[in-house]
């Protein structure tokens, strides 16, 4: 109890005492996700609205697989990349292994399918009415779009948050990806698992709360603008 | 006041998992032309309704626009959608307030220079004034369905479709909603109703249609009744 007390302690002194290793690895866990996040929206959100008010022909089978990646392993997915990545790969010849593009590569990977799935809950439980409202009022297709956004932005923004969540803290995919090269891809996930391994907990647990702290705004952020809702485009 | 135009609709049919819903139906519409459509529950008349508006599909139509060769219905979706506003029996209200919802509608109509003062207007045509910061998905069903036909005035449509616009409706809402629609037919819009309830319409001097067996029928409208304008405005001592 006096390790986690002491450990918890120095974890805090070592935060706002602007440690710069630690704040480093704070940086890079966070550019690479929100890069990663980004990247991963705008396709999430069409793939999603397709699914759900498209009529074609493998509707049903792709909102299937895309349900069925979201329990697929962050390690399987750094290990298919690896493969694809590493000298041998079809990839191998750009060179990506151990950067931090190939992290946002495995994180992209990983947040693509959740965002699709609940994106695509949510086009489904809007009314439809507000597709065709917005169309009927004199709406092109893509201002349509926007529109339906819009009235689904709470879940849309639930979405996000989650998908934020999974990759900001996921370990297999970065670990094999980036290879936790200090001041270049070890996040904080990564480095949790290697101060840990070597006994530093106070350095483990200073990025672990970093990470709860994440939650926390995250969710309160999610709380705040729910309460609200009077955003507006 | 709208331009001058003429939709020729011919053999609309429609089949839902190969139940037939219409078959075969044609009409012509113009300006200041208004149908009233009864028919039973299930009949159809949404259908129809949504198809002549370019929302929903059908499997057979060709449209004719103002004297053109006839076309089919889906090479004049676009067009369809362009000059005619399906207005649903549970009009959606877009989240926020009303003025957003009047904003919204104004901003898409290019042909409205002065946007802000073309929202006042509205709103004080359709009585809204007092509702303007209210969130407009919290309006009662007539408060809605004023809102719903003041974006529809400001969209400034060649024809408009209303799905059952009375019901649930009191008598101040269904008399209101009379003015408005009476509104619209003098600026030259052509207005199609699908209703269980076509006395209330009888002050539109509409055409009766009756959709029954997936034909529509050209029906002698019933004597009026009390005339629900005349009632509205003698309760108002106008």
């Amino acid at each position: 109890m006096d390790v986690l007390i002491a450990s918890t302690l120095e974890a805090f002194r070592l935060l706002f005492s602007g440690n710069a290793e630690i704040w480093e690895i704070i940086g890079i866990s966070f550019r690479v996700s929100t890069l990663a996040i980004l990247l991963a929206i705008p396709p999430a959100l069409i793939i999603a609205f397709v699914l759900a008010y498209g009529n074609f022909f493998g509707r049903r089978f792709l909102i299937s697989l895309f349900n069925t990646f979201l329990s697929i392993p962050a390690v399987v997915i750094g290990l298919t990349l690896f493969i694809v990545l590493s000298r041998q790969g079809p990839m191998g010849d750009l060179g990506l292994l151990f950067t931090q593009t190939a992290m946002m590569m495995g994180q992209f990977i990983l947040c693509l399918p959740i965002l699709i799935a609940m994106a695509h809950t949510s086009f489904q439980a809007a009314d439809r009415r507000a597709w065709e409202t917005a169309r009927t009022l004199g709406a092109n297709r893509f201002y349509a779009f926007v529109t339906v956004l819009y009235e689904i932005r709470f879940g849309l923004l639930a979405a996000m948050l989650a998908a934020y969540g999974r990759i900001i803290s996921e370990v297999g995919a970065s670990m094999m990806l980036g290879g936790n090269i200090a001041h270049y891809t070890r996040n904080i996930p990564t480095a949790i698992a290697l101060e840990t391994s070597k006994g530093n907990f106070a350095e483990g647990i200073a990025l672990g709360v970093v990470l709860l702290f994440l939650a926390f705004v995250l969710n309160g952020l999610l709380h705040h603008v729910q309460g609200k809702g009077s955003i507006h485009p | 006041m709208i331009d001058s135009f003429q939709f020729g609709y011919r053999d609309i049919c429609k089949q839902y998992r190969h139940k037939p819903v219409l078959t075969d139906i044609s009409f012509t519409i113009g300006n200041s032309d208004c149908f009233i459509i009864t028919g039973e529950n299930g009949a159809g008349k949404t259908t129809l309704l949504r198809i002549l508006a370019g929302i929903e599909r059908p499997d057979n139509a060709s449209i004719t626009i103002n004297q053109a060769p006839a076309k089919s219905w889906r090479s004049c979706r676009a067009r369809l959608s362009q000059s005619a506003m399906y207005l649903h029996q549970q009009p959606y209200m877009l989240s926020g307030s009303v003025r957003r919802n009047l904003e919204y509608t104004a901003r898409l109509n290019a042909a409205i220079i002065d946007k802000p003062a073309a929202v006042d207007q509205i709103m004080h045509w359709a009585g809204l004034e007092l509702l303007a910061t209210q969130n407009a998905v919290s309006l009662s069903g007539g408060q809605q369905q004023r809102v719903a036909l003041a974006r529809a005035r400001l969209r400034d449509p060649q024809l408009l479709l209303l799905d059952e616009p009375t019901a649930n409706l009191d008598t101040d809402g269904r008399g209101r909603t009379l003015l408005m629609l009476q509104a619209f037919l003098d600026s030259g819009t052509a207005i199609v109703i699908s209703t269980h309830d076509p006395d209330i319409f009888q002050d539109l001097q509409a055409q009766a249609l009756h959709l029954e067996d997936q034909t529509l029928f050209n029906k002698k409208a019933a004597p009026s009744k009390v005339s629900d304008i005349a009632s509205y405005q003698k309760s108002r001592g106008k």
